[in-house]
């Protein structure tokens, strides 16, 4: 296993675009609002959920290391 | 009839924003029945629309061929089988193979790559005008910038960008319902077949030499197989180009109109360039280019307690959704430094404007050279006139001096 990750979802920019629900589907589901959720930070390969980051059009997804705090996504 | 519905009435066209308060006002979810649908104009309402692809459908063709006669369907064949095809409109799961296909090369960090070539065009443009202490915006910029960018960034050629960009125009006659053009329809089928057979010896060139621009992504999307049939390639290769010219260009004029007509914004912008970020999330909303897009009821919806019967269509207008005071706070006012500034000029939801992050990148650049470069520019005497369609917020020209 990797580290863990810090995965936050902005949600003034959330537009619900589910490019990161597609992307990364264990760790990103849609709420009943229509906005991005992180289900579990752990569900998939650290490369797959930065991808599901950069993929955002909104640039609403912020991943850090959840050990050192390091901001992964966006650098 | 509790306001006429003349969506095209020449006070309605200059100034959309005062009709579409009262509407949002007395009845926001409006029968109009000039043009036969559901105006949704209060913010929440068209938030949850766009959230709701299931039920609301943006298969704009499905409803087009349905009106058509079997001669016009067959006369109109082209137009219908890629238009058909245009992620704009269509629903998912088509709709969601392709925008996966096509959404890495539009992401923030793919196209913040481009923006130093971005400043770079913007300077180049602004070269040409400096001296002559005025410009007319649209023709000597705005018109420009978008065109050059999309085009280096497909592998469309300098020399056809200006060739391309008409048959671009002709292509979307159909989609900018206007009061004053009969032949649209025909005139969009020829400058699409044009488009298609300018693209069609294009891809053949990049499966022999790939190189790095856009259509080489996606003829290997295509080479893959099951990824992207040749159709598909096709039609999204002229929905890419056609989105990324004219919505460009007038977010830059009705934004640069938006910033003189509100010289204390222009100035905060002059002396804090580092607010350009805002000031376009600001421009977008205040006077964005897109006034309204279309969904059809796929079933009955219940839309503040007025029942979308399953078939008839909806605009959600997005200019009205932008200036909500229940959204807002004083939606009405340019406050370029508006924070958060949740607007839906883009759109929301899976129909997300895919070129978003690039417009942005091309708008930033453009107000910043231009505060910096014209600090003193100034409009010129000139009547405002606007295209009278449903769709687009699009002036005609913008004479400005310094």
């Amino acid at each position: 296993m990797g580290r863990r990750l810090r995965i936050r979802i902005d949600y003034d920019r959330c537009v619900g675009s589910s490019i990161c629900v597609l992307t990364a589907p264990k760790v990103f589901a849609l709420n009943a609002e229509g906005q991005s959720s992180v289900l579990d930070p752990e569900g998939e390969p650290e490369e797959r959920i930065l991808e599901a980051a950069e993929g955002c059009p909104m640039m609403a997804i912020v991943v850090e290391d959840a050990h050192t705090g390091e901001r992964l996504f966006p650098r | 009839m509790i306001v006429q519905d003349d969506l095209l009435a020449p006070e309605v066209v200059r100034d959309p924003y005062t009709y579409f308060a009262r509407l949002r006002e007395v009845d926001p979810v409006h029968w109009n029945e000039r043009w036969g649908g559901w105006l949704i104009t209060r913010y929440d309402d068209v938030v949850r629309a766009f959230r709701d692809p299931e039920r609301l459908s943006s298969d704009r063709m499905a409803h087009f061929v349905r009106e058509l006669s079997s001669y016009d369907r067959e006369r109109l064949s082209i137009l219908i089988r890629y238009f058909s095809r245009w992620l704009v409109f269509t629903d998912p799961p088509y709709h969601t193979r392709v925008r996966m296909l096509v959404n890495k090369a539009f992401t923030p960090t793919s196209v913040e790559r481009l923006r130093p070539r971005v400043r770079q065009i913007v300077n180049g443009l602004l070269d040409r005008v400096e001296s002559k202490g005025r410009m007319a915006f649209i023709r000597e910029f705005a018109f420009h910038l978008p065109v050059i960018v999309i085009s280096e960034y497909m592998g469309v050629p300098p020399e056809d960008r200006e060739q391309v960009k008409e048959w671009s125009d002709e292509t979307s006659r159909i989609f900018f319902i206007r009061a004053d053009d009969p032949e649209r329809r025909e005139r969009s089928q020829a400058g699409l077949i044009k488009l298609l057979e300018y693209f069609e010896p294009l891809i053949h060139d990049r499966k022999r030499n790939p190189r790095d621009d856009l259509i080489s992504a996606l003829v290997q999307a295509e080479e893959r197989g099951d990824l992207l049939s040749h159709d598909e390639l096709l039609a999204t290769c002229t929905v890419l180009l056609f989105a990324g010219h004219e919505t460009t260009t007038n977010l830059l004029a009705n934004g640069l109109l938006a910033l003189l007509q509100h010289r204390d914004q222009w100035e905060l912008l002059r002396q804090n360039p580092a607010l350009v970020r805002s000031a376009v999330e600001e421009l977008l909303r205040y006077d964005g280019p897109v006034k309204a897009t279309f969904r059809w009821a796929k079933v009955d919806v219940e839309v503040e307690g007025k029942t979308i019967r399953a078939g008839d269509r909806m605009l959600l207008v997005l200019a009205s959704a932008n200036r909500d005071p229940a959204k807002f706070t004083n939606p009405d006012d340019l406050d370029i430094m508006r924070n958060p500034n949740p607007h839906v000029a883009f759109g929301h939801g899976i129909h997300i404007c895919l070129g978003a992050p690039l417009a942005r990148v091309e708008a930033q650049e453009a107000f910043a050279a231009l505060a910096e470069r014209l600090p003193n520019v100034q409009l010129s005497d000139q009547e405002l006139r606007y295209h009278p369609t449903l769709v687009s917020r699009a002036l005609e020209e913008l004479y400005v001096e310094w």
